[in-house]
Formats: C-alpha cells, structure tokens, sequence
C-alpha cells in the first residue's frame, strides 16, 4: 500500500539512529503506524487510555525529580529515581519537542518488578500512542507499564 | 511501410525528445539559483551555490551554526538573522519562533533556502568555530560512571576557547548506530594549553555517543570535532561567585578555576558540587589544589545518601540544601550552574530565593 | 457562438457529474492507494486532494492536445499510454521546480505530494476516460477539474470520517485498510444517489 511521503520520512527517521542509538523501532519490521496500532489495542484490552498511562508516568517523574537524583518512596509501593544527563532528547515526530535528557527508574516496592523510562518515552506516549518497536532500547511493554503503574 | 515505421518512431521520440528538453531547460534556468553572495554582519562576503540551505551553505564556507537535528527543523538551535532575501516565514519555521523573534527577522538557517543574496547576523563568535581533528591520547577513569578523555589537537594545531566553552563531539557509525552524529560536551582542560582538550563525559545508558566514546574509543584514535561554542564564561564583575554543579556538570569548572588560577584570582569563590553517593564524586585532589593555589576559593562537594559505613564527614543531602545551610543570604553573588535540567531549576529556585536576581544566574544553554 | 455556450455548459454537466454521480474515486474506485493510506488526516488529505486537482486538470488539458494534434494526425493513437505517462510524469516535475523557485510555502502545502501523485492511477485515468469518451478540449478541462475535485471532495470526507472514528471500536481484524473499504463503498452508494439531480 502506498503511504504518504510524511509516514514514510517519519519511518526513516525513527529507523536512523540519527536522534538515539539504535533509533526507535529495534528490530521491528512493522511500519510505525502498525506498531502504534497494536499497542493500542493491547491497551484497550488492559482497559487504560496512553493518556491515563502518561499522566502516571508523569506525576512519578515530577515526584522523583524534585528529589534530584536520591530515592523516593511514593504511595508506599513505589521507589523512584531519576537521573539526569546534560543535553536533550529529540521527538522525532514534525513538531518543535524537545525533552531533557532524564531517565525515571521506578521499582515496585512489593513486585520488585523495574521499569526505566524517559521524557521522551512519556511524550511519545501521550502524544503519538508510541511504545517503541520491539527491540528498540527504550521500548515500553503497554502490559508491564501498567502492571507497575496500576495494579 | 518502411517510411511510415519510421516516421512514427520519429514522431513519438521526438515528443519524449521535446520534453526531456523541456526539464533540462527548466532545471537550468528555474532550479538554478547561480552563485549567491551571503552577506555576513555587514562585512564578511561569502559566495555560495543556490539552491541549499542556509545552514548547510555555511557549513560548506566553515562556518558552523550550532545544530542539534542536523537540519530536521525540529530542534530550533540553528537560529540566525537574516535580514535581506530570507522570503516568507515558512510554516515549519514559525512553531520554534517567539513572537519577538519573528519580527526580528530571526529564522531557522535549516529551512531557509539560499535563493539570491542573503544579508545575515550570526554571533561572532561563529567565527572563530573550526572543525578540528585530534588524537585521543588518554582515557582516565574518574568515577566508575565517569571518565575524561584527552584530545590532542592534530589539525589545526591550537584551539582558542574561553573557559566554560563546549565542544560538538563527533561520533562516527558503530555496530548499533548507523550515522554519524555530534553531541556536545564542555571542555574542562586549562584555556592555556592550547593543543589539547579534555572533555568529562559521563555514561548515558544506551546513548549513543557516550556509548561510542566508553566502549569503542581507544587511546590512540583519531576523533574529531567543531567548536567552541557557547556563552558560558566566568563575567568579569568583583562580585563574589557561587558555583553549582551535579555529575559531569564539573566539566566546564574545571575550566574556569584554571582560568582563574592563571589570574592569581582574588574574587570570593565556592563551589558546591554534588553527587548521589560519595563514588560519584571525583577530582577532589584537583579541587584541593585549586584551594591551594586561590586563596578565596571553596570546593564544597555533597554527597546525597553517603552509606552509614563510609567515613564521609562533609556535607550530605541535596547540593541545594547544602547551599542553603551555608548560606543566610547570596545578596551581590553571582550564581553559576552546570547541570542536568532539574538540578538547574531547582538551584535557580533556591537561588532566587536567596537574593540573585535570574539575570545575574548564568547556565549552560545546552543542557 | 451557440456552440460554444453549449460546449461550455456540457462542460458544466461533465464537471459536476465527475464530481458526484460519476465520482472517479468511487465509481471507479482509482486513485485508492492514497486514498485509504493519506486519509488519515483532513490536513494532509486536502494537500493531496489539492495537487490532485491540479494536476488532474492539467494534464488532461495537455494530454488532449497531445492526442488530437500529435497522435490522431499520425494515426498513433495506441502509444497514447507511453505518452501520457511521460507527459504526466514531466508535467508534475516542471511544476515541483516552479512551485520551489517561486512559491516556498505552497510548496512546503502541496510540493511533497507531487511526487505520489504523478504515479496515481486516477490521473492516467482520467486522461484515458476523456479519450474513450470523445470529449472536446473544453469539456476535457470541466473534465479534469471535476474529476480532481470529486476525488479531493471523497478523500477529505474520508480523512474526516477517519478522524473521527479514531475514537471509536473498530473490530480487530477490520483496522486500518479494512474498515476503510467498507467506508468507501458506502461512500459510494450515497454518491450514486446524486444520479439525476443535474439531467
């Protein structure tokens, strides 16, 4: 099927590892389109909206983030950290996006289960419904996000 | 028979010839911008070949506008003024320009195209931007995230750059990066020794410069890159200086103290740096002797969380709290930051509340 | 002079006929791998929609000389597939280059769907249905324009459902490609109920 030239330069750049090492989609032979498809309709059968997962993300970064790189406890059944980077992190969707170089650790007091995310990664949800393609170093499984962030 | 093939073969080549024609003719007259001179700060002449964008014009006549997309127009750090022959204002330009901006003629040099002559504004400090080939003749661990790489300069032989500057590394394609890319990183070496650099870098996980520069550079390889850049530098007011820095956030300190030890400077100088456990603190013997040999400078290091084993017995908690505690009140001081995003604003806050006005809190742009 | 009123008014019928009853797009159903690729977005679906038009018409208003005055003279009227694919293809890029030169921001609207469109379907289509149907050459240009509007009008309705379905269940199987025929043909039908309101 043909796809507009924008689909098409979109996939380029997410491929390139122009903005991250690797780029954004691993080994992911789907178009990006399809990746954030079926991400999608994983969420729907979890039952949460990429908004409500984003926002969550969110409130633990801010939360993290104000104790500048030590620990935090958080609802009693989150630690966070954040670490920081000088330098940012670039949307590669066609907007002015650019995000600080920030990774957000949250472990799960009681699982000990581990996800590691960064500003990018809550933007490229909220914003474009994008996990990542499989392989892809920061990709983000829609089933673990919310298994740590909801359960 | 015979005539009539012919004729008709004739007939058609002839419209297929026709239109090639056609093209080739437009391609040479509308597609063909001819050299363009590019006017630059009212002065400086450079003839260039239409057709490009500004920004890789530029490039081509050595001069290097900053740019962290590579021309995507995503990242709005390639701004320049163009004053004369920019044409309209495009809609991919106008998200990544303030209203002040815009009607200050500034535009993104990667979206406009040479068209005809440009009269443009760049900072003169472009100027003095080279591409530089070096060796990397040292890698010296410094903390187990953290390591400081030396450059000698190879081509050109010096470099002139104002302590606090930074440089765009040049990582080349490796197994898991297929383009070559820059980053930048603050030079932390004395302004001085002027045929080599040394840059602080600290490890991003799966960044790929960093990655590149922990795991694939070896003593010995040639690296290059452009620079300096950058407008953070130690002012030259008598006001005492706090200094503020987290992680690699030292690098460019490192800098200025030599700077200042050079000036046998007598200003009122501390400097606050922090770390989340005491490995993540380094160069403490270097800071020592920068105490040493500047009478009126403080080296201050934080350590977060020191584990209870450890005989740490300097400051602990948040480098601003440790500020804070030292501190009643910075009326008159200047603040100086180097840092990741958050450790920024939350120093900026503390400092504000403090007694430093914004204006008198300088930062690293690019962080 | 009569003639040509008429002329110019069976160039009316055409035209809204190739923008309703006799809608391109969905009649005969070219023109459909942008059509269900670029609906995405009413945005980007009028920039297409937009360069369709005006390529449509052009080219048929060229590809009509071509014929009448190269090709019938000569007896060639078979090679008029070679020719009107060259011609389409060096129209498209003589336009990208003067749009560049001259207008900037229309070509940052319109400039990157040129290229898709000069191997769309629908436009050789439409030079092809204009020769079958013995237009004259002003009725050709009613011809094309109203062509290229149909499809700009079904893709920007298409784009506009889309959008807003995005919000909506859409069966798993039935995503993307699939829910999108199924809208087309429905299209469709509502389009062939226009058949007689202009006669």
């Amino acid at each position: 099927m043909k796809r507009s030239p924008s689909d098409i330069r979109l996939e380029k750049l997410l491929r390139s590892s122009k903005l991250a090492a690797g780029g954004f989609m691993g080994d992911d032979p789907r178009p990006p389109e399809e990746v954030i498809r079926e991400d999608a309709a994983c969420l729907e059968r979890l039952g949460k909206t990429a908004a409500q997962i984003a926002e969550r993300m969110r409130m633990l970064t801010e939360a993290a983030s104000a104790a500048l790189g030590s620990s935090v406890q958080l609802e009693g059944k989150f630690e966070v950290h954040c670490e920081e980077w000088k330098g940012g992190l670039i949307c590669p969707w066609p907007h002015p996006g650019r995000f600080p170089k920030r990774l957000t650790v949250c472990r799960r007091l009681d699982t000990g289960r581990e996800i590691v995310w960064s500003d990018l990664n809550i933007h490229l949800i909220e914003a474009h419904g994008f996990f990542e393609g499989k392989g892809a170093s920061y990709r983000l499984e829609p089933e673990d996000l919310v298994r740590v962030l909801f359960d | 028979m015979v005539l009539e093939i012919i004729r008709d073969v004739l007939a058609v080549s002839t419209v297929a010839a026709f239109l090639t024609l056609v093209l080739i003719l437009c391609e040479g007259m509308i597609s063909n911008y001819g050299p363009c001179e590019v006017t630059l700060n009212g002065s400086r002449k450079e003839t260039v070949q239409g057709g490009k964008s500004l920004l890789l014009s530029l490039q081509e006549k050595k001069i290097f506008i900053p740019s962290a997309c590579g021309g995507r127009g995503t990242c709005g750090v390639c701004k320049v003024k163009v004053l004369e022959g920019g044409g309209p204002l495009l809609p991919t330009e106008t998200p990544l320009l303030t209203q002040r901006e815009q009607q200050a003629s500034v535009r993104l040099s990667c979206q406009v195209k040479v068209r005809g002559p440009l009269a443009i504004e760049i900072p003169e400090e472009f100027f003095r931007m080279h591409q530089y080939r070096a060796r990397c003749s040292r890698i010296e661990d410094l903390t187990y995230d953290m390591k400081r790489f030396t450059f000698e300069l190879t081509e050109p032989e010096t470099i002139s750059f104002t302590a606090g500057q930074y440089v765009q590394l040049r990582c080349p394609p490796y197994k898991g990066s297929r383009e070559e890319v820059s980053r930048a990183y603050s030079i932390a070496s004395d302004p001085l020794e002027n045929r080599r650099i040394d840059l602080i870098i600290r490890r991003v996980p799966k960044g790929i410069c960093t990655t590149w520069c922990f795991e694939y550079l070896r003593e010995g390889d040639p690296v290059s890159f452009t620079g300096p850049f950058g407008d953070f530098y130690l002012r030259d007011t008598q006001t005492p200086k706090l200094f503020i820095a987290g992680g690699s956030g030292l690098a460019p300190f490192v800098s200025i103290l030599w700077q200042m030890k050079h000036a046998a400077d007598g200003r009122q100088t501390v400097f606050f740096f922090g770390g989340n456990r005491m490995e993540d603190l380094c160069l403490l013997d270097e800071m020592k002797a920068f105490e040493q040999a500047l009478p009126n400078f403080r080296f201050v290091p934080v350590v977060a969380k020191p584990a209870s084993e450890s005989r740490w017995s300097g400051q602990t908690g948040l480098v601003t709290e440790a500020v804070q505690r030292s501190f009643e009140r910075l009326d008159g001081w200047e603040g100086y930051l180097c840092g990741g995003p958050g450790m920024i604003e939350a120093a900026m806050r503390v400092l504000r509340q403090m007694g430093i006005p914004d204006e008198k809190i300088y930062y690293d742009k690019f962080a | 002079m009569n003639g040509l009123g008429a002329e110019i008014w069976q160039a009316v019928v055409v035209c809204f006929a190739a923008v309703f009853t006799n809608n391109i797009l969905l009649t005969t159903f070219l023109g459909m791998c942008p059509f269900t690729s670029v609906s995405r977005e009413v945005r980007t679906a009028a920039g297409l929609g937009g360069a369709v038009v005006f390529v449509m018409t052009f080219t048929c208003l060229l590809n009509w000389m071509a014929y009448h005055w190269i090709l019938v003279p000569l007896g060639l009227e078979f090679f008029r597939f070679i020719l009107f694919i060259i011609i389409i293809a060096a129209f498209v890029q003589v336009v990208e280059m003067i749009l560049d030169r001259f207008s900037p921001r229309l070509y940052q609207n319109l400039g990157i769907f040129l290229p898709l469109i000069t191997v769309n379907c629908a436009i050789l289509g439409a030079s092809l249905f204009m020769v079958i149907r013995e237009y004259s050459l002003i009725v050709t240009i009613g011809y094309g324009f109203g062509s290229g509007l149909g499809w700009l009008l079904a893709i920007l309705a298409m784009a506009g459902i889309r959008q807003r379905f995005s919000e909506s269940r859409v069966p798993a199987g039935l995503q993307g490609p699939g829910i999108t025929l199924i809208i087309a043909g429905l299209m469709a039908l509502a389009f062939i109920g226009f058949t007689g309101v202009l006669s």
